[in-house]
């Protein structure tokens, strides 16, 4: 039964499976009703959810943020993977840190302090995974040029995007080759175990000298096409950023969205007074 | 003759270092986030960074290049694309990263020093990880306002962060950046250079070694990090729910409410109609 376990978590945790669930995060959803919405609004609005929930103490207030932002995550339909590393990630910041707490002689009241902290970073991140992986990449790094973000945050965003595919799958082709070559020593032992422990990472660092050459050769491709097409000429004038930016557009959608999270923040805060 | 004494290095150049380290240091932090970590205890052996990467670029080319590029690599790969993107603490992360590999790749002026590049592998890890450690004990205060009240969490926060510096100089550090710089430098050496179309560097063409300035912009930059944290704190009182206004909160509130209510219908009216005439 465990190793059926252990095995079907193994099979789900291939290259491909991993490539197929960043794709998905990434362009698999641009028709959900968050993806439509304009970027630079969606931003305004996570620079509200991402800082405002660190400043306040109360339980009702940071609660009602995180209801709030928990119905726009599942509106942008997020793919499985990131809201299981937002489960590990959100244990691993606190859940971990309330164990240290009963070991070092601490009792039941630190469970006050510790949720309102998991309740902050959990509406911190899930207000980051509603705009950064429900907006398509395009358009989130558009959204953050036209608030003066560098040129080459917004450039590494749609490149990230696209050469990450590639390069995985490069990553995996040399780690087979590799493979092909090698004689992994016996794991029956637990002697045996770690040295193929210590083997798999060998090859994995041995596996990215021929990568850096690869990935040097396509860089150089990547900026020469850059420079063909006037990248550093356009990333600083302003007349070019205009074109690009011309096709964002602010809708009624837009600010509906905007007025429903104002009127359930002023809510919760008018709640908040009574508890 | 000026220029000669530099590795010559044009803008397009620094361009492609930045990319290069990007995407490479960018996939390496992707499959560290989902390698699972083995815990015993509190104590987390994990393979916590392929901080070698970025090191061993930075010791070859334009360390500030591959400084940048690294931290913002980790940022977008394994922050904004896994939607981990964390606000304030990304900074914290970006600044120490940078610190890091910058100071690591100054440190060195000719590749083939076997002994200098070793040093300046453990140094950029060493100073990143002590600098995210104070970071992190800084944000836990900050974060659980009666900190000091509680019984068992000061101590147990000094300890585990305490323990996981100690854990990640000693078990990721030497394992997964000291060991493959050693490995991967000599080897790229002369090899990667040309690809990019540059003359490898040698101890004439070096930057120059670590001085008062470096030291000094490290500082500021770290401190940039810190302050960060500390606007934190202050804009608690802010934005406390309970401050002095708190008698006429509710009618505040009544208010907001009354405005955010009437926007969306306001709203929906109007895109009725616009919808209508559009029809």
């Amino acid at each position: 039964m465990r190793e059926k376990l252990s095995e079907s978590i193994f099979d789900k945790l291939t290259m491909n499976f991993l490539r197929n669930q960043v794709l998905k995060n990434a362009y698999g959803n641009d028709d959900t009703v968050i993806a439509g919405l304009d970027p630079r609004i969606l931003i305004l609005w996570y620079l509200f959810f991402g800082i405002v929930p660190w400043f306040s103490g109360n339980v009702v207030f940071l609660m009602g943020c995180f209801i709030l932002v928990s119905i726009t995550t599942l509106l942008a339909r997020i793919a499985g993977l990131v809201l299981l590393l937002f489960g590990i990630g959100v244990f691993s910041q606190t859940g971990y840190l309330f164990l240290a707490t009963l070991l070092f002689g601490g009792d039941a009241s630190s469970i006050v302090p510790l949720l309102v902290l998991t309740l902050k970073i959990a509406t911190v991140s899930l207000a980051s995974i509603t705009v950064f992986s429900g907006l398509d990449p395009d358009r989130l790094s558009n959204g953050l040029m036209w608030y003066g973000c560098p040129e080459r945050f917004s450039f590494s965003i749609s490149y990230a995007y696209r050469m990450l595919p590639v390069l995985m799958e490069e990553f995996e082709g040399v780690l087979l080759s590799y493979r092909l070559r090698g004689n992994p020593p016996d794991c029956d032992t637990l002697k045996g175990k770690i040295r193929y422990l210590i083997y798999q990472v060998k090859i994995i660092i041995h596996a990215f000298y021929p990568l850096m050459l690869n990935t040097a050769k396509r860089s150089r491709t990547t900026v020469e096409a850059l420079e063909i097409k006037g990248y550093r000429y356009a990333a600083s004038k302003k007349e070019a950023k205009k074109v690009r930016l011309s096709t964002l557009k602010v809708s009624f959608d837009d600010f509906l969205f905007l007025a429903i999270s104002f009127f359930w923040v002023s809510l919760i805060i008018f709640l908040s007074g009574y508890f | 003759m000026e220029m000669k004494k530099q590795q010559m290095i044009t803008q397009s150049q620094k361009l492609m270092i930045f990319v290069l380290t990007m995407a490479l240091y960018g996939l390496a932090t992707l499959f560290t986030e989902l390698i699972p970590k083995l815990q015993i205890g509190i104590v987390e052996f994990s393979v916590e960074y392929f901080l070698f990467i970025p090191l061993t670029l930075g010791i070859l080319f334009d360390p500030i290049s591959a400084a940048l590029g690294a931290a913002t690599g980790e940022l977008v790969f394994s922050e904004i694309m896994l939607g981990q993107f964390g606000g304030l603490g990304e900074l914290e992360k970006f600044i120490t990263v940078t610190i890091g590999v910058y100071i690591a790749g100054r440190l060195v002026a000719n590749p083939k020093n076997r002994k200098m590049v070793g040093i300046a592998a453990m140094t950029g890890v060493v100073v990143q990880q002590a600098m995210g450690m104070m970071v992190d004990i800084l944000k836990v205060q900050f974060a659980v306002e009666d900190f000091e009240s509680v019984a068992g969490l000061p101590q147990s926060v000094y300890a585990t962060e305490g323990f996981a510096f100690l854990n990640d100089v000693l078990f990721s550090g030497i394992l997964f950046c000291l060991l493959p710089t050693l490995f991967l430098v000599p080897k790229l050496y002369g090899k990667i250079e040309p690809l990019l179309g540059m003359q490898p560097r040698t101890e004439k063409t070096a930057i120059g070694r670590i001085n008062v300035k470096v030291i000094i912009g490290s500082l500021a930059a770290f401190g940039v990090a810190i302050v960060s944290e500390f606007m934190a704190e202050s804009g608690m009182e802010l934005i406390d729910w309970e401050a002095g206004w708190a008698e006429s909160k509710s009618a505040i509130a009544i208010a907001m409410m009354a405005a955010g209510a009437l926007a969306v219908i306001i709203l929906l009216v109007i895109r009725k109609n616009h919808n209508r005439k559009e029809a």
